[in-house]
């Protein structure tokens, strides 16, 4: 079951602890931090060519046009893992999702909609049946890692494994809970839905024309080569052509690059993200461009305020950063 | 699980959902940088919420304690408001530098109201807690009753309030009401105005405030009167007539239930200039002078006060022995020494009889040779008389030589009723001996309960000058100490009015129960009497509008900002427009001025007749005691008070006296011989 209500009902990390010590009297001792911090190595950079589907071959464009405010809401999610215990040192991990649409209103921002969700993630098969039935009656959805492949490429029964493969599972829960909130925009709202990542990962989200898909990090790049070398040097206010990009078990999307702020003095991937947003019809090659520029417009327009402090703050706009500090008050 | 959106249609048709009349205001937070307490607590509201430095609002706890969900009452005493900007460089680099960017950003940063409140009144009051959190409301009249205590005496059974202003916030209006126990006495008493001047808030506060007693001042509590010195320009001159006031203010005299007219029973009292014929006061015009009455006093009424005029340096140890001699073997009783003047009689009854007197005491010293009279030396005989004659000097117009007084109605005060005394253009000296006297005799009546009134408000205004909390101790000072301390127990109340309330002795204004503020200077905020208050409620203090004040009384336990209406009276400045000071006139016309508040069918031939053959003395002699006896024949009252003249003559040279003839002189002696 999944123990999600309204935030402020949710119990406390420090609660499920609680009733588990006095469930199992000696349980629920081990003190760590939020892994999100700790572990997840992250994945390797890869990259991966993708088709230019608004030119023959990838080059650097200035966007035409000032800067426009587009966009009329903002989504974005967290998820925060921690140790509620170890048994036969295997890690029982406690997550919490979230995920919020903060939509802006007279340039303030207000909750349209938000979901809080909080499960419990352990491998049944390496735990006693008597404590899985403890964890069952702690009130908390109670989710089964025995299965999934293991994280990294580790060894299956090591602990960390096992431990990164449960935030894994987290991250996946929180990838759902993101999609159904942009789902249910796209079916009730006809404004601009700004998304924190990319929205390959649902067919209705993607194909929707209602949202964008902004991806800060660049641990995949989608061009090669010389291409990469002209993505790599886009200036402020320049976008790559567009290119069509299709992931495995993923849904196809447009996607080009898109320079938000002047990268003198940093590293080549300041200031860099990378758009998406539905598939374009290859045949209209000037309704892609008149799209992508639009949406660089719009984006570029979001420069300001700054999301300072935050270190991202050079890729990461202020609605989303409004998004996550909503999600830090009422998820933790 | 969710959450719905906020409103089922789409964004586009969405609008601001309407406040319910009942929807919290804020919500409270307490963190342990800054913990709520018994005494303070914080909150924070929407961006645009009704609220502001002032606001009193009501907590309704979230969780019952007792059984009881807690209710607390505060008044906000700061305010914050800040973003999650962390530097204001970032804020510039965001905009690239340039402040005409900020205005094209798509969305504005998180913004919070965070506001302080001090508490106002636990409910229960019983286990006293920290505030607990819960909801925040805009208190409305019921709530502001309870939260300032005023239930207690609103109740219709128990009712002693006074309408002191409107407290407005949020689009409420509520009555402040100050307690008549706690305002008029004997719970606590008097009160003290304090406030920058030309704004028309320390004169005005007061004459509203009277007007509000007048008016809801309870039967069962007794009669009350006032009596105010005027002490600056025309300030209260006016106080019979109508002035203009706006809608604004007749629904605030609505709201408090105060009829918008001016005093209906106003006495004006003032001394006359030098020349004993014109009155002192700005109050002079003919039309104005119906209620208008001379103040003067004779040697009785000012012995008894010497020591006002009279600073150290002249009263020392033999001096006052001297003149206690005086005051209580020589005024009002016949004396009588065989040394002087040939065993002359005497009864010393004004400042003329006692110069005399003192001539006829020095004159014997003189011829005898020697150096004292009945123990008092001639040095100190000659210090007392040229000291005491100078009065008459230094007081003229209300000191006169030949005694003639014409008083308050000290016995016959009524309910409702104010007397004011213009003393605006007086000496100093003059100033000081009316006040003595003034407000001993008040205690001396309310002592013996015949005063006419229980209650007695005196209102002095410039009290930084009269008692100062670091000038030498006069005795002026001296009584305002003693009304501050003492007068409750008699209904001798003390309202006084300040620019600079720091400068004022402290028991003064420590005793006053109930003060006002209005707008302040801010180096007078600066000073430590103003530690308690917030720098935002100081800064409210410093800005405050016309009509604006900040009450302290002992119901309120916190400081409250009302609004009060312009007193439905002239204005000083208008009725002085109005109503021009007479001009000076030569003496018959004078007289003639004095005579037909009387008399209208009096005339300037009949007056000139009938003082032609007197002198200047007689006629004014004659005239005092015509205004104070007001006869029903003026006429024949005035020329009785005339002393008669002796019809000339011419007298016939005695027969048989004729003197003898001059020698003639001789031409050859030039030198007579």
């Amino acid at each position: 079951m999944t123990a999600a209500s309204r935030p402020g009902a949710l119990p406390a990390f420090q609660d499920v602890r609680r009733r588990l010590a006095n469930l199992r009297p000696g349980a629920a001792t081990a003190s760590t931090g939020i892994l999100e911090h700790a572990t997840a190595a992250p994945d390797a950079p890869r990259i991966v060519a993708a088709q230019p589907i608004e030119h023959s071959s990838v080059g650097a464009r200035r966007v035409t046009g000032a800067p426009a405010v587009g966009f009329d809401a903002f989504l974005d999610g967290t998820q925060t893992s921690r140790i509620l215990d170890f048994v036969n040192g295997v890690a029982v991990v406690h997550g919490t999702v979230a995920a919020v649409i903060r939509v802006r209103r007279n340039r303030r921002m207000a909750t349209w909609m938000q979901a809080v969700e909080q499960r419990l993630y352990a491998p049944r098969r390496a735990l006693p049946e008597a404590y899985w039935d403890s964890l069952e009656s702690l009130g908390l959805e109670v989710v089964d890692t025995s299965d999934d492949p293991p994280a990294g490429g580790g060894s299956p029964a090591h602990p960390f494994t096992l431990r990164d493969g449960a935030v894994n599972r987290v991250g996946r829960d929180r990838e759902r809970l993101e999609v159904r909130l942009a789902e249910r925009w796209c079916g009730v709202e006809k404004g601009m839905l700004f998304i924190d990542g990319g929205i390959s990962g649902s067919e209705r989200v993607s194909s929707a024309g209602c949202t964008v898909g902004v991806v800060k990090s660049h641990r995949t790049l989608y061009v090669e080569g010389d291409a990469l070398t002209r993505v790599l040097a886009l200036e402020a206010g320049e976008r790559s052509t567009v290119l069509r990009i299709a992931p495995p078990k993923r849904h196809a999307v447009a996607s080009w690059y898109l320079r938000l702020r002047d990268p003198a003095g940093h590293d080549p991937m300041w200031g860099l993200v990378r758009v998406e947003t539905a598939d374009l019809p290859v045949a209209d090659r000037a309704a892609i461009t008149e799209r992508a520029d639009l949406l660089s417009r719009w984006i570029l327009a979001e420069a300001a305020p700054l999301a300072l402090p935050d270190g991202r703050w050079d890729k990461m706009v202020y609605g989303i950063r409004d998004c996550e500090e909503f999600l830090r008050a009422v998820a933790g | 699980m969710i959450q719905e959106p906020t409103a089922a249609t789409p964004l586009a048709d969405r609008r601001p959902p309407t406040e319910a009349p009942d929807a919290p205001l804020g919500r409270i937070v307490a963190t342990e940088r800054r913990p709520n307490t018994p005494h303070e607590f914080h909150f924070w509201t929407a961006l645009d919420a009704a609220v502001g430095i002032g606001t009193i609002v009501r907590v309704d706890g979230d969780a019952p304690v007792n059984g009881i969900v807690p209710r607390v009452y505060g008044i906000i005493v700061e305010g914050f408001s800040y973003t999650d900007l962390q530097s204001p460089l970032h804020d510039v680099l965001g905009f690239d530098g340039s402040p005409a960017n900020a205005g094209l950003a798509a969305t504005q940063r998180t913004e919070i109201r965070l506001y302080t409140a001090h508490v106002l009144r636990h409910v229960p009051e019983e286990p006293l807690q920290p505030v607990p959190m819960g909801r925040v409301y805009l208190a409305h009249d019921e709530d502001v009753n309870v939260a300032l205590r005023m239930d207690g005496y609103l109740a219709p059974d128990r009712r002693t309030a006074i309408p002191v202003g409107v407290y407005r916030a949020g689009g409420t209006e509520s009555p402040v009401y100050l307690d008549a126990d706690f305002l008029l006495g004997p719970e606590a008493a008097h009160l003290n105005v304090t406030g920058v001047s030309g704004l028309a808030t320390k004169t005005s506060a007061v004459e509203w405030l009277l007007q509000s007693i007048f008016a809801h001042f309870p039967a069962s509590k007794g009669s009350v009167a006032a009596v105010l010195f005027n002490v600056k320009g025309p300030d209260l001159c006016f106080l019979d007539l109508p002035g203009e006031i706006g809608p604004e203010d007749e629904a605030l005299y609505a709201r408090c239930e105060v009829p918008a007219t001016p005093f209906d029973r106003v006495e004006y009292y003032a001394p006359y200039k030098s020349d004993n014929v014109t009155l002192n006061t700005l109050r002079s015009n003919e039309a104005l002078l119906d209620n208008v009455t001379p103040l003067t006093w004779g040697l009785r009424e000012v012995l008894q006060y010497a020591e006002v005029l009279l600073n150290k340096d002249d009263v020392d140890a033999k001096a006052d022995a001297l003149i206690d001699f005086i005051r209580e073997r020589i005024v009002d009783r016949e004396f009588h020494d065989p040394a002087l003047n040939g065993g002359r009689r005497y009864l010393v009854r004004s400042f003329a009889d006692l110069d005399a007197w003192f001539r006829d005491v020095i004159q014997h010293l003189e011829q005898k040779g020697g150096e004292s009279w009945k123990t008092h030396h001639v040095a100190t005989i000659r210090k007392v008389r040229n000291r005491l004659s100078n009065i008459s000097t230094r007081c003229a117009g209300l000191v006169t030589d030949e005694g003639t007084v014409s008083d308050l109605p000290f016995g016959s005060f009524e309910d409702r009723s104010v007397y004011v005394i213009d003393v605006a253009a007086l000496e100093e000296d003059a100033q000081d001996l009316i006040f003595a006297r003034v407000v001993s005799k008040l205690r001396e009546h309310l002592e013996r309960r015949d005063l006419g009134v229980k209650h007695v408000v005196v209102f002095v205004d410039e009290l930084n000058k009269y008692a100062p909390g670091d000038a030498p101790d006069t005795y002026v000072r001296k009584m305002l100490l003693d009304i501050a301390e003492r007068g409750r127990y008699l209904g001798l109340v003390l309202f006084s009015a300040q620019q600079f309330r720091s400068q004022v002795h402290r028991r003064v204004v420590g005793n006053s129960g109930t003060s006002l503020y209005g707008r302040m200077d801010a180096d007078e905020l600066a000073t430590p009497g103003y530690a308690v208050l917030s720098p935002a409620t100081k800064t409210k203090l410093a800005t405050l509008d016309k009509g604006q004040i900040m009450v302290r009384h002992p119901h309120f336990t916190q400081p409250i900002f009302v609004r009060f209406p312009r007193p439905a009276v002239m204005r000083g400045r208008d009725g002085a427009e109005r109503y021009p000071q007479a001009e000076a006139l030569p003496f018959e016309e004078s007289l003639l001025r004095s005579l037909r508040q009387l008399d209208a069918s009096l005339t300037l031939q009949w007056v000139q007749q009938a003082v032609a053959l007197h002198d200047e003395a007689d006629i004014l002699r004659a005239r005092n005691a015509t205004l104070r006896e007001r006869p029903a024949d003026v006429k024949a009252y005035f020329r009785s008070q005339l002393r008669p003249v002796v019809a000339p003559r011419s007298v016939a040279a005695p027969a048989g006296a004729r003197p003898a003839p001059l020698r003639p002189i001789g031409d050859d002696d030039p030198y007579g011989f």
